[in-house]
């Protein structure tokens, strides 16, 4: 019976809301675009050569901003990699894990996340997503592994620190390059139409924005993973000057 | 050989339906990923390449995942809904014994209990599941594997052992 009461009350609850809200709360629908989301949904294809305008404006129109952010956000991790920094070598105690169904799950689970991963940044100039989006997701596929197999698993595939680091910064080299090259031909930091091609033989490459999303992509993945490796390494490795 | 170009071709058809597109662009980088997931993943995720070819086993897979999806999944959401209704519940763990060897195979049994509403697998261990069970009607595990997963162990056992 009490079980009635409550479900009869849930429901009461449900209704009155679904109709009160509506008169209470008005939600203004926009009538008008502004005039610079009318720029935007217009010239973007024209300017930029991406049919993605949040793509165009992140990579293009404001490319110089995110150039910055992408050296902030490199700099945020170099601090914590410093912070972090452990030298000696990890005792290599046998992979405990999770079960062997878990891992075997894991295994599928960790080449699917990889390959959406790899379809978010190679489409970033094409439908939403992009560079950060799809290294973030890959970065997951390697952060399952550390609490499924263990971390020894990853850095005896030779999946370490240094490594990705060096990724890391081979890949925003690159990035930086890509945004100075312009500037070779006298044109302004980050510019993409006039110096890098839109379309090649019918596809849309978007100029610069593939290649920013494509190096993004690698230098997030390779940096999230060092930072999830380092955070994995047991505090007490830290204590005292040897090996704990 | 034969896995790579299997693993290959499952990334390959992932990426395609996720993108959602036929374009030449979208292809050619598929095929740039797949090989090189298939190249990193496939001697992680294939042991017997031999069981790969085997038609029969295909032909078992494609039969159970329809009859999974549909008669199996309904029978199960069905008898939960009635039980919610009714609050006919006798929550327990049980243990259930697996007989079935070979990692996928369990780890269909294991996603097919659990995929069925009602039944969850909680644990592993030394050949035995840990199921907890809307339901408890026996806490015999030869009889509660009878109930649970005696049909689910059966196509495993076709599929992938």
């Amino acid at each position: 019976m009490k079980r009635v009461i409550v479900l009869v009350v849930l429901v009461l609850i449900a209704v009155v809301s679904s109709v009160i809200t509506p008169l209470v709360i008005s939600i203004e629908v926009p009538r008008y675009l502004k005039d610079l989301s009318r720029y935007y949904i217009i010239n973007t294809i024209k300017d930029t050569a991406s049919p993605e305008a949040v793509a165009a404006i992140v990579w293009d129109y404001r490319g110089l901003d995110t150039v910055y952010e992408t050296l902030v956000l490199y700099l945020a991790i170099v601090g914590g990699l410093t912070i972090f920094m452990y030298t000696g070598e990890l005792a290599r105690k046998t992979p405990v894990g999770l079960t062997l169904l878990s891992r075997t799950a894991t295994k599928i689970i960790t080449v699917l996340i990889s390959t959406v991963s790899a379809a978010i940044a190679f489409h970033g100039h094409l439908t939403p997503g992009g560079g950060f989006p799809g290294g973030s997701a890959l970065a997951v596929a390697t952060m399952l592994i550390i609490p499924v197999f263990s971390i020894n698993t990853l850095l005896e595939k030779g999946v370490t620190s240094t490594k990705l680091v060096a990724i890391r910064g081979v890949s925003l080299t690159g990035l930086g390059l890509v945004a100075l090259l312009p500037v070779i031909r006298g044109l302004e930091i980050v510019t993409n139409q006039r110096f890098y091609p839109g379309y090649l033989d019918g596809f849309i490459l978007s100029g610069s924005i593939s290649l920013y999303n494509l190096l993004e992509f690698l230098a997030v993945a390779s940096g999230f993973t060092a930072v999830a490796l380092y955070l994995s390494i047991p505090e007490e490795y830290y204590k005292g000057g040897d090996n704990a | 050989m034969i896995k790579y170009i299997v693993v290959g071709l499952l990334v390959f058809l992932v990426y395609m339906v996720f993108v959602g597109s036929l374009s030449l662009y979208t292809v050619l980088t598929g095929l740039l990923v797949s090989f090189i997931l298939s190249a990193v993943s496939a001697k992680y995720l294939v042991v017997d390449e031999k069981k790969l070819l085997d038609a029969g086993r295909l032909l078992y897979m494609v039969y159970y995942f329809f009859k999974y999806i549909t008669i199996i999944e309904i029978k199960a959401h069905m008898d939960v809904v009635k039980r919610i209704i009714n609050m006919d519940i006798n929550p327990g763990i049980v243990k259930v014994p697996v007989n079935v060897k070979s990692r996928y195979a369990r780890l269909l049994v294991m996603g097919s209990i659990t995929n069925t509403p009602g039944t969850v697998v909680v644990d592993e261990r030394n050949d035995y599941f840990y199921v907890n069970w809307i339901s408890v009607t026996t806490k015999e595990p030869v009889k509660a594997r009878k109930e649970i997963s005696e049909e689910f162990e059966y196509y495993a056992y076709k599929i992938f052992e």
